[in-house]
């Protein structure tokens, strides 16, 4: 009888399963996109949760490119509401965006972000100019009038100024906004330092600044910003790259490398001064606005004083607000859905 | 809401189905001079008609629960206004609204064409449901009463019933090679895919790994190579450091145990050891990560090495400690199969317990040893969560254990979790790696299992 | 072996060989005591290396505030947009009324979580009556003042680069002094999902994930394991057919889990459009893992019941059906359950293939079914390990502590039945 009464029960719960209605609907808020976003957007989609009757968003850490590839798969309930990302959004991307039928995208830029080069508080720390971190980590260096595989093995090969410790840089792979943020602010602004005299156009032309070592110097070391300070922590040597907020965080174990003179500070930053800082953005798509719920609230939540002001709560968390004017502005974008013009 | 009493129903017409039957065939019996007249006991009349009444009916609302959404969200496309249809998205998202509506959650809509699609798309479901309904009863009563109809003294109640078990044991134990099967599948699609675009002699053997491409045509990505070379040479390299802590340790500790131990000890010891082969393997790649990693860096500092912070020495250290008790219940199974005529035979000549071991017990086990080896080679390939933790990205091609490595594991997973459009080489080159270890680790336990099983047999 | 003068039992040599023997005796046996101590060495390490870093998070600071609900801080109809952040503000001003200035009111304020306006909250929607009133209730401390509390902050750090600066070490110890300050019980860690503040982060939402996921795995995987078995065990032919399932299912039993997780990414999520991030589908690859477990189990478990009950059920009559599921099964069920338990133990502690299904994302709100989007326990430990909060640290070694109990006491269980139910024939 004892197994009758298993199966009798297995059956009935199985029954209960299965009855319970399938949800092919969403009624929350599906998010994806860039990693130094995440900390910022998770803690409004918390107080959203909490404060609101909707349902708490689902986040997920793919990667500003990443999470743009699949915002711009297509309108409908299986593709996400929104993406954020820590670049702007590229034409290539906005292309693909229209070819498959969304068509009108709010842009929404939160604040900024620091890019900090940082290592070990057990190691003094760096002073760097972005011609340094270009003739450390470019794939190919011009030298003697030709484009050669980068020979540098320490800081001081590249720098007499430097100490003499290995080059090591643990930072973001290219799927990462972090990663095309740092090309564009550091590689590409470097390169204009460096005497290319010697090299013909031709070579020049082809020449890809951007294009960063894959002989152990530079590590890809992932989305995962968190392990890369518990490494930094553990290899004094190595500088890690990622964004102001995890410094802000962990200012007890590292410290942000000095740049062009300037230390990256909340108010360097948020001045200006300090020359590797980035906007962040998220985008939203219109065609979704009004049939999944909560998303007019959430951006609502996002664009209030008291989330991206310079007293919120993001602020907290090491996000660089926008000045008041500008904030204004995108506060009134973000009420009318102003969608964003083609590139 | 009746529908969602229709199961319940089903089942509850099926337990009465049973007592139809049994009743029915019972009177039966008594016409005819008492139950010994049946072919079958009454129970198992019972059981073939409570079947016939319950197999059907499934098996139809079965179909209809896994088709529903698809037939109904059909008709009601063909319903909505021409100029919706024009874009897939919007009327997904159309669909999706009348889909909250109903279900009562706060939608923002007011749109009362909205309103009126759901309630339109509410009656199409009920219609349907009625229909759905109103045939799983009538194939119910079809097949009681064909059934009930049948019951008499000479039909073999007892071996049908006995059959329909049969097939759906026999369905259950096909469920393995369904899975092989999907595993193969799965996995096999994308890695053709990625083969056509990249050739498959390239991948085998290509020394560079660098598969973060460029994701949009004006990025700059990495040079995008999938010479998977070094990628395995990691694997291979992480697994074997394993393997010399877990062998050494596991394989000591078995013979120790059951050789050397009293009982005592060894009842205590062994589910200790057991312990850890039941921590979750995330706790270990935490461990590794934050604080093995840290500490043989700092020993490698005193002793002039340089040390990467991801070394592959970190990973594969804890990922032996792991696997010790694999290795150490695997041999000792092996070491007890050693029949005791053997151990007193060698007694006898005068042997000591160190010497009958090395040269009686020891050679003949080694095969199963071996076996239990290979198997646990297998495992450490295949490990995921301590080499994603604690290993890393950087696929250098190295013989230099304190250098960092990559794992064929760690690259499925940083390939696979986030980005997912299925059409650049990089998300399927996760898949051709899947392809390479599932087939490794195949080869792996295929032979292992053969060499157990044969030496089992030996003194059998 | 030449029988010289040196194998003579009583000659020097031979005493000498005999100590050389006993030697190799003793030293292979300190060799294996060495095996055993490293490996129990390293269970000790790390069990203690995670308790010790995970209790404390057992614990959290509390803070108590004298609130006062004025009637003006509710200008709207839904109580819900109260201006509870002010309320808050305006009480921890009324205990240091010499702050001042924005940077300075700011450090005050951010000694308290901001779970103090959600508790507020919910206590107003509880019962609207209290506006108007005042009382004082025990909030949480933010993360950083717990992390003092429990001695993670270095003091002896310069001012800059502590995450307590000067003037909030002062007043920490103004509110511990005046009795405002306590360390209690953290029952939020139980209660509540997922959160971006350490202080308020709980891992109900993982374990209710995991709940719900190995429901799904059990239901399934038992039957069908049980079914299983008795098939190959009791019924099967010797034919390829069979042979064909044995081996899959041996194969199957050393497939890397990573590898059924592509399986559900590819067939469950990308073929079927099963939602990703539910239990559901992780139940499903979780299913498939554990079976070739529960059916290997489950066979020795049959194995181990005598023929002769078999022998002596079929001389009386019964079918081979009627046999195994009237006599041999429920001789063999205490078995099958133990081995279940201890696959449902791997369900557990698998995160691999969730990885791949989408289980990584944040979930705050408590699942309440197969298809809401959930975490399970131990993805939850790999998305703490990753925030940048300190305080996580703590928390993801006190979620491991509380996945090892589950494991332990699923193990206990079945090591219980196996002693009550264990049949000496």
């Amino acid at each position: 009888m004892k197994i009758k009464g298993l199966i009798v029960a297995g059956a009935l719960a199985t029954a209960t399963i299965m009855s319970s209605p399938a949800h092919a609907n969403r009624d929350y808020i599906s998010i994806v996109g860039s990693s130094t976003v995440y900390p910022f957007a998770t803690v409004v989609a918390e107080q959203f949760g909490k404060t609101t009757q909707f349902k708490t968003p689902k986040i997920e850490s793919t990667g500003s490119g990443g999470g743009l590839k699949l915002f711009c798969a297509g309108v409908g309930v299986d593709h996400p509401d929104i993406t954020n990302a820590s670049r702007a959004i590229k034409k290539s991307e906005q292309e693909k965006c229209a070819a498959n039928g969304i068509k009108d995208i709010v842009e929404v830029k939160i604040g900024y972000d620091g890019i900090v080069l940082a290592n070990s508080k057990k190691a003094d720390p760096m002073q760097l100019t972005r011609k340094d971190i270009f003739l450390a980590l470019a794939k190919d260096v011009p030298m003697d009038g030709k484009l050669v595989p980068n020979p540098y093995m320490t800081w001081k090969d590249v720098n007499s100024a430097l100490p003499a410790t290995k080059i090591e840089v643990l930072g973001p792979p290219p799927t990462s906004g972090t990663r095309d943020a740092f090309v564009e602010l550091v590689m590409e602004e470097g390169v204009e330092e460096v005497d290319m005299s010697g090299i013909s156009d031709e070579v020049k032309e082809k020449f890809e600044p951007g294009a960063l070592r894959e002989d152990g110097a530079y590590v890809e070391a992932g989305e995962n910003d968190n392990l890369i300070v518990q490494k930094l922590q553990a290899n004094p040597d190595a500088l890690g790259i990622f964004g102001f907020s995890f410094l802000d965080q962990n200012a007890d174990v590292i410290q942000g490398s000095i740049i062009e003179g300037e230390s990256p500070t909340f108010e360097n930053i948020a001045a200006g001064k300090y020359p590797v800082s980035r906007p962040l953005f998220f985008y939203v798509k219109k065609a979704h606005v009004g049939t999944i719920p909560g998303i007019a609230e959430y951006l609502a939540e996002f664009a209030s004083e008291k989330a991206w002001g310079p007293e919120g709560y993001l602020a907290d968390k090491g996000m660089i607000p926008m000045p008041d004017a500008e904030r204004k502005q995108f506060a009134d974008d973000v009420k009318n859905l102003k969608p964003m013009a083609m590139k | 809401m009746y529908f969602s009493y229709l199961l319940p129903a089903i089942l509850l017409l099926g337990i009465s189905g049973f007592f139809f039957g049994r009743s029915k065939a019972i009177r039966v019996a008594n016409t005819q001079g008492g139950i010994q007249e049946l072919h079958s006991l009454p129970n198992h009349y019972g059981m073939l008609t409570g079947l016939a009444v319950l197999l059907p009916a499934l098996l139809l609302y079965g179909l209809w629960i896994s088709i529903e959404t698809s037939v109904v969200d059909k008709r009601i496309v063909n319903e909505l206004p021409a100029e919706l249809l024009e874009d897939t998205g919007t009327v997904s998202l159309y669909l999706n609204d009348i889909k909250n509506t109903l279900a009562g959650n706060i939608t923002v809509s007011k749109d009362p064409e909205i309103g009126r699609a759901a309630e339109r798309y509410a009656k199409i479901k009920r219609n349907y449901r009625s229909i759905v309904t109103a045939a799983v009863f009538a194939l119910m009563l079809v097949f009681a009463a064909v059934t009930y109809q049948s019951i008499s003294a000479k039909l073999r109640a007892r071996n049908l019933v006995e059959t329909v078990i049969k097939a759906i044991l026999i369905l259950c134990s096909a469920v393995a090679i369904f899975t092989t099967l999907g595993i193969v599948l799965s996995v096999l699609f994308e890695a053709i895919r990625f083969f056509q675009v990249i050739p498959l002699q390239e991948f085998l053997f290509g020394l560079t790994w660098s598969p973060q491409m460029a994701i949009r045509a004006d990025q700059v990505g990495s040079s995008g190579a999938f010479g998977a070379v070094p990628v395995f040479a990691g694997t291979f390299m992480i697994a074997a450091i394993a393997m010399l802590v877990a062998i050494p340790i596991g394989l000591l500790s078995a013979i120790y145990l059951s050789e050397f131990a009293n009982r005592k000890f060894r009842t205590m010891v062994k589910p200790m050891l057991e312990i850890l082969a039941g921590i979750p393997t995330v706790v270990y790649g935490f461990f590794a990560a934050l604080t093995v990693a840290p500490l043989i860096r700092n020993m490698g500092g005193f002793f002039g090495l340089s040390v990467a912070s991801e070394s592959a020495m970190a990973a594969g250290l804890v990922m032996g400690i792991m696997i010790i008790p694999f290795v150490s219940s695997l041999s000792d199974d092996v070491i007890h199969a050693v029949p005791q005529t053997l151990r007193d035979g060698s007694y006898g000549l005068g042997a000591t317990k160190f010497e009958t071991v090395r040269y009686v017990i020891f050679p003949a086990a080694l095969p199963g040893i071996v076996g239990g080896i290979l198997l646990a080679v297998s495992r450490a390939v295949g490990e995921t969560m301590i080499v994603v933790m604690a290993a890393g990205l950087a696929a250098n091609l190295t013989a230099n254990p304190f250098q960092a490595v990559t794992t064929v594991t760690v690259q499925i997973v940083t390939l696979l979790v986030g980005d997912q459009e299925f059409d650049s080489p990089k998300t399927l080159a996760a898949f051709a790696l899947g392809l390479v270890l599932f087939v490794f680790t195949l080869i792996l336990n295929f032979i292992a299992l053969r060499v157990v099983r044969k030496y089992r047999e030996q003194y059998e | 072996m030449q029988p010289t003068e040196s194998t003579n039992a009583f000659s020097p040599e031979f005493n000498q060989r005999l100590k050389r023997r006993y030697r190799a005796e003793q030293s292979f046996k300190l060799m294996g005591i060495g095996a055993i101590f490293i490996a129990l060495a390293f269970l000790v390490f790390l069990l203690s290396t995670i308790l010790m870093s995970g209790y404390s998070a057992f614990k959290q600071t509390y803070i108590k505030l004298d609130v006062t609900l004025d009637k003006e801080y509710f200008p709207d109809e839904d109580l819900a947009k109260g201006d509870f952040q002010g309320i808050v503000k305006a009480s921890l001003y009324s205990m240091f009324p010499e702050v001042s200035g924005r940077r300075d009111k700011r450090m005050l304020n951010n000694l308290v979580s901001k779970g103090a306006a959600f508790k507020l909250m919910d206590m107003v929607e509880a019962d609207p009556k209290l506006i108007g009133t005042s009382f004082s209730i025990w909030v949480p401390a933010k993360d950083d003042v717990d992390m003092l509390m429990k001695g993670n902050i270095d003091m002896d750090q310069p001012e800059a680069n502590r995450r307590i600066k000067d003037k909030q070490y002062e007043r920490i110890r103004t509110l511990e002094y005046g009795g405002r300050l306590q360390m209690r019980f953290n029952k939020t860690f139980f209660t509540s999902g997922d959160s971006r503040e350490p202080e308020l982060a709980g891992i109900l939402s993982a374990a209710k994930g995991s709940f719900y996921t190995l429901v799904i795995t059990l239901l399934l995987s038992f039957p069908m394991g049980v079914a299983a078995a008795i098939y190959l065990e009791e019924f099967a032919p010797d034919n390829t057919f069979t042979d064909l399932i044995e081996i899959n299912i041996n194969n199957l039993a050393a497939v890397p889990s990573i590898i059924f997780g592509l399986l559900g990414l590819a067939i469950f999520i990308n073929f079927w459009g099963i939602p990703r991030s539910t239990p559901l589908v992780g139940g499903l690859v979780l299913t498939l893992m554990t079976l070739p477990t529960i059916i290997i189990a489950a066979r020795a478990s049959l194995k181990s019941v005598p023929p002769s009950i078999r022998e002596a059920a079929l001389g009386v009559g019964a079918s081979k059906i009627q046999t195994v599921f009237h006599h041999v099964l429920p001789l063999a069920l205490p078995g099958m359950l133990t081995g279940t338990i201890i696959g449902m133990a791997q369900a557990l502690g698998e995160t691999a293939p969730l990885l791949m299904i989408g289980m990584v994302a944040f979930i705050v709100d408590i699942p309440g079914g197969f298809t809401d989007p959930a975490a399970a326990l131990p993805v939850q430990i790999y998305l703490w390990a990753d925030s940048p909060e300190r305080a996580f640290t703590e928390k993801t070694s006190a979620a491991i502590i509380i996945l090892l109990g589950f494991l332990i006491l699923m193990n206990a269980v079945a090591v219980y039945m196996r002693k009550k139910f264990e049949i000496k024939w």
